[in-house]
């Protein structure tokens, strides 16, 4: 980057964001010395007994932990792949549109759900996939028997992830959609010349023109890999799914605030850190190596 | 490339200034209420000279409908409390009843910033004596409880204080339930039965052919009747001895038929200590209820349903486990939609014919005060106010559960001696005035409920079916006497012979603290899965042995050191 001389503006522009990075993750951050404590909330931090790794070593013999990570990491990728290519094809699709009412009333239909929280869409979610909501009224009227969707672990992970693309792919999209306008018109009217179809110019022009971009969210992603959603996850699982829906925030929650085990809670949700930092620093590398896209 | 990225980082920048600004700056402040030492009430039902603070974890039902001039900060209780013991109630915090107030007691344990005083549960209150973080109550209770109160707590033999006697200190306000609470029963839709000209259901079985007819009958009338509710989503299959009472929606009642005590520590047939929920009397029961959800005969939503209560409600069902209170609700908005819906309670018997029923501990919700408040007696001053004066407030204007700090004491006999008591007075053998005589004293209700039964309970008296009923002419009275007289009727009127099952401990043990959660959840899960099909009943043998190897075995050998 080019040395500015006008740095106070982006100072300024930056100073809030990086006081509600300090209290809202870096203070709480002293918490996790509680993981190498049997913490006792009366004597505090600095009172309670330090056990060393003990509470590392057991959860590593709870048979939970190996089944919280593996349904995170499952979930968190399924959510990673939907919400890269849905709002991909969908802001390229929608990109093409020559309507411009038409465009921009689909875009705001589509954006609605990203503003509703998940307590009230998990409640959406329960009616209709219901014992007797309308889509098992569907599938009694085709002569199928009706599913207790949200009671079989089999399908609690596709649940999940549709519909959290289906939430958030018309935010996402936005984002395509501000790069898309990016691209210098002239390529487009020069390979119409040259004779390229629609299809060849979304191949040649479009893709490789927001590619930094499809790599940059990728890379954003990577960070949340171990975040499979707790709000979408407690507000719709039950004992029935925790096979395959029970997720390392979802445990830690009742581990740590119904069970008050607080240290073990936060063994676990440093590891989940731990492993986190790890991927994104990854997929940084990758980033750089592929991309050329640095954020230092 | 580079023009590329701008609107990004705009719009990144707008992000994290939203954030920013949606920062809730809750510093929570503590009024700390100064005091002299002279500032004492002279004793028992005692007032304070100058006014007293007390912050409190405010328990609230948000969908409390408040006479005019009541709020949960000021409503008839905390007035009545201002002028009789000079105590001003604020709140720390308030949350919604159940999921959200436990988790904020919670996280006020872990941030070791309790409010002055709060109603907590078990879990909560060990980990807050173990951690050191609670007030001696004994000098407050010595010097300020009343005669009736210490009656309460010595009728049950010294438990109630060794329950939270923690070396020679009282760490807690304890309830002292009525026993009443422990007792599973089946509530049906005696008109349904009517209807079908069907008799009472004495055994699991029998329960599960009314269910088939009123599911083929449908008597719902909606196309869609379900035989037999279930729990909800976070609800409970079955009591267990942490929580081993008031279980609403639960099987409580069909396990215990099947000589089944999941959840509880029990003797099994050798006479060893050992979890209820890994013999094979569990296993029994489990296939039987697996084979009633794969007729259809239990709600298919069982586990995953956001409010069971509500099938009550609504009338789509006619069966449905629960405990005593029904009468106080839900019933009250059942009869709001059918004022005929003729709910009455039963037990199950096994095959001897005797009823089989797990008892709870003696006490579920402690008051706790935080350690360094300068007026812990103000807990007990509170109850005690209560003890004297509950029938005395009108409860339409607010509901009971809005007194601070409330945990309900009562002698052990209570709901027997007063439903006798009504029963005397309805048959004209007694008038409510001979009950006005201080033996009945300690009864708190009792002369209050004798005075109005005649007028919600109409001949002939020992017939409970509603329409022998007045539930128009006073529905708050209807409420309480329709809980005592049909809601206890099961097992206070002798008709049924019960065996009491006690578990042998009701606290969790030093291994539990760590283990308990993993293996709780286990058991919840697969049985859960057996019942609804998603597993086969075999998968039973697969969770004893997981469930041994896990640290059930364990656990259990410390519970066989507590017990012996």
């Amino acid at each position: 980057m080019k040395s500015r001389k006008n740095y106070l503006p982006y100072a300024i522009m930056l100073t809030p964001g990086l006081v509600w990075l300090f209290f809202i993750s870096i203070l709480p951050m002293f918490g996790i010395v509680m993981a190498f404590q049997d913490y006792n909330p009366g004597l505090g931090i600095f009172g309670s007994d330090w056990v060393g790794m003990d509470v590392f070593k057991y959860m590593l013999t709870l048979s939970d932990s190996k089944q919280i990570f593996i349904n995170t990491v499952v979930i968190a990728l399924g959510k990673i792949a939907g919400n890269l290519f849905i709002p991909l094809v969908f802001a390229i699709l929608l990109n093409e549109m020559r309507l411009m009412g038409l465009k921009k009333s689909i875009q705001t239909i589509v954006y609605l759900p990203y503003f509703v929280s998940w307590i009230i869409l998990a409640g959406i979610l329960q009616d209709l996939l219901g014992y007797t909501g309308p889509v098992n009224m569907i599938i009694k009227t085709l002569g199928g028997d009706p599913q207790m969707f949200l009671g079989k672990s089999e399908w609690f992970r596709q649940i999940i992830v549709i519909s959290d693309v289906w939430k958030n792919f018309g935010y996402n999209a936005i984002i395509y959609l501000a790069a898309l306008t990016g691209i210098n018109p002239a390529l487009y009217e020069a390979a119409a010349i040259d004779g390229a179809g629609r299809f060849q110019r979304m191949w040649h022009i479009t893709l490789p023109g927001i590619a930094v971009t499809v790599v940059l969210i990728l890379v954003l992603s990577m960070g949340s890999i171990l975040n499979a959603g707790f709000d979408q996850v407690y507000n719709l699982y039950n004992p029935l799914v925790y096979s395959t829906g029970d997720i390392i925030d979802t445990w830690v929650y009742r581990t740590g605030l119904l069970s008050l085990q607080f240290s073990l809670a936060t063994a676990v949700g440093l590891l989940k850190s731990a492993v986190g930092f790890i991927l994104i620093t990854i997929g940084y590398g990758i980033a750089y190596k592929y991309a050329n896209y640095r954020i230092f | 490339m580079k023009k590329s990225r701008i609107p990004i980082l705009l719009l990144m920048s707008a992000a994290l200034l939203f954030a920013a600004c949606s920062k809730s700056g809750d510093g929570g402040s503590k009024g700390a209420a100064e005091s002299k030492q002279a500032n004492m009430p002279e004793g028992p039902l005692g007032k304070y000279p100058e006014p007293v603070t007390l912050q409190i974890g405010m328990e609230v039902n948000s969908t409390e409908s408040f006479g005019p001039g009541n709020t949960f900060d000021d409503n008839i209780y905390t007035r009545f409390v201002k002028e009789n013991i000079n105590i001003d109630v604020t709140s720390a915090w308030q949350a919604q009843s159940g999921k959200d107030y436990e988790q904020k007691v919670n996280l006020s344990i872990a941030s070791n910033d309790l409010p002055d005083a709060m109603r907590v549960n078990e879990t909560a209150f060990r980990a807050m004596a173990k951690s050191k973080m609670l007030e001696d109550l004994l000098p407050s209770y010595n010097v300020y409880a009343s005669s009736n109160m210490k009656t309460a707590f010595d009728k049950t033999g010294g438990l109630a204080m060794d329950n939270v006697s923690y070396d020679g200190s009282m760490l807690a306000f304890p309830n002292i339930p009525v026993p009443d609470d422990s007792y599973s029963l089946v509530w049906i839709r005696k008109d349904w039965l009517d209807a079908l000209g069907l008799d009472v259901p004495k055994t699991p079985e029998e329960l599960k052919a009314v269910a088939r007819a009123f599911v083929e009958n449908d008597m719902s009338g909606t196309g869609d009747t379900i035989g037999m509710a279930g729990p909800q989503n976070g609800g409970k299959l079955y009591a267990n001895f942490m929580e081993s009472t008031n279980n609403t929606w639960g099987f409580d009642a069909i396990f215990s038929s099947k000589d089944a005590y999941p959840g509880f520590w029990v003797e099994d047939k050798s006479g060893n200590t050992v979890y209820g929920s890994i013999l094979p009397e569990t296993k029994t029961a489990l296939a039987f209820l697996a084979g009633m959800y794969a007729e259809g005969l239990i709600d298919p939503q069982i586990g995953i349903r956001k409010d069971s209560s509500q099938l009550m409600v609504s009338g789509q069902t006619g069966i449905i486990g629960s405990v005593w209170w029904m009468g106080y609700w839900p019933l009250p908005d059942a009869w709001a939609n059918n004022p005929e819906a003729n709910w009455q309670s039963y037990m199950l018997q096994d095959d001897k014919g005797i009823v089989n029923n797990h008892m709870g501990t003696v006490s579920t919700q402690y008051v706790v005060v935080r350690k360094g408040y300068e007026h812990p007696e103000t807990v007990v001053l509170l109850n005690d106010y209560l003890l004297k004066y509950e029938s005395t407030f009108d409860k339409e204007q607010a509901t009971i559960g809005n007194y601070p700090v409330r945990v309900p004491i009562a002698p052990f006999d209570e709901i027997k001696v007063t439903n006798d008591a009504m029963l005397q007075v309805l048959r004209g053998d007694k008038t409510p005035e001979d009950f006005d005589k201080p033996e009945y004293k300690p009864y708190k209700l009792l002369l209050d409920d004798v005075q109005k039964v005649a007028s919600v309970k109409k001949a002939p008296f020992d017939d409970l079916d509603m329409k022998y009923w007045d539930r128009a002419a006073d529905p708050n009275s209807h409420n309480r006497l329709y809980s005592l007289l049909v809601g206890t009727h099961p097992f206070n009127s002798g008709e049924n012979e019960i065996n009491r099952v006690y578990s042998k401990t009701y606290s969790m043990t030093k291994g539990m603290e760590t283990k308990w959660a993993n293996l709780k959840k286990m058991e919840d899960e697969v049985f859960l899965k057996i019942i609804t099909g998603a597993v086969d009943i075999d998968a039973f043998d697969q969770f004893v042995a997981d469930w041994k190897k896990q640290g059930g075995d364990d656990i259990t050998r410390e519970v066989i050191d507590l017990t012996n």
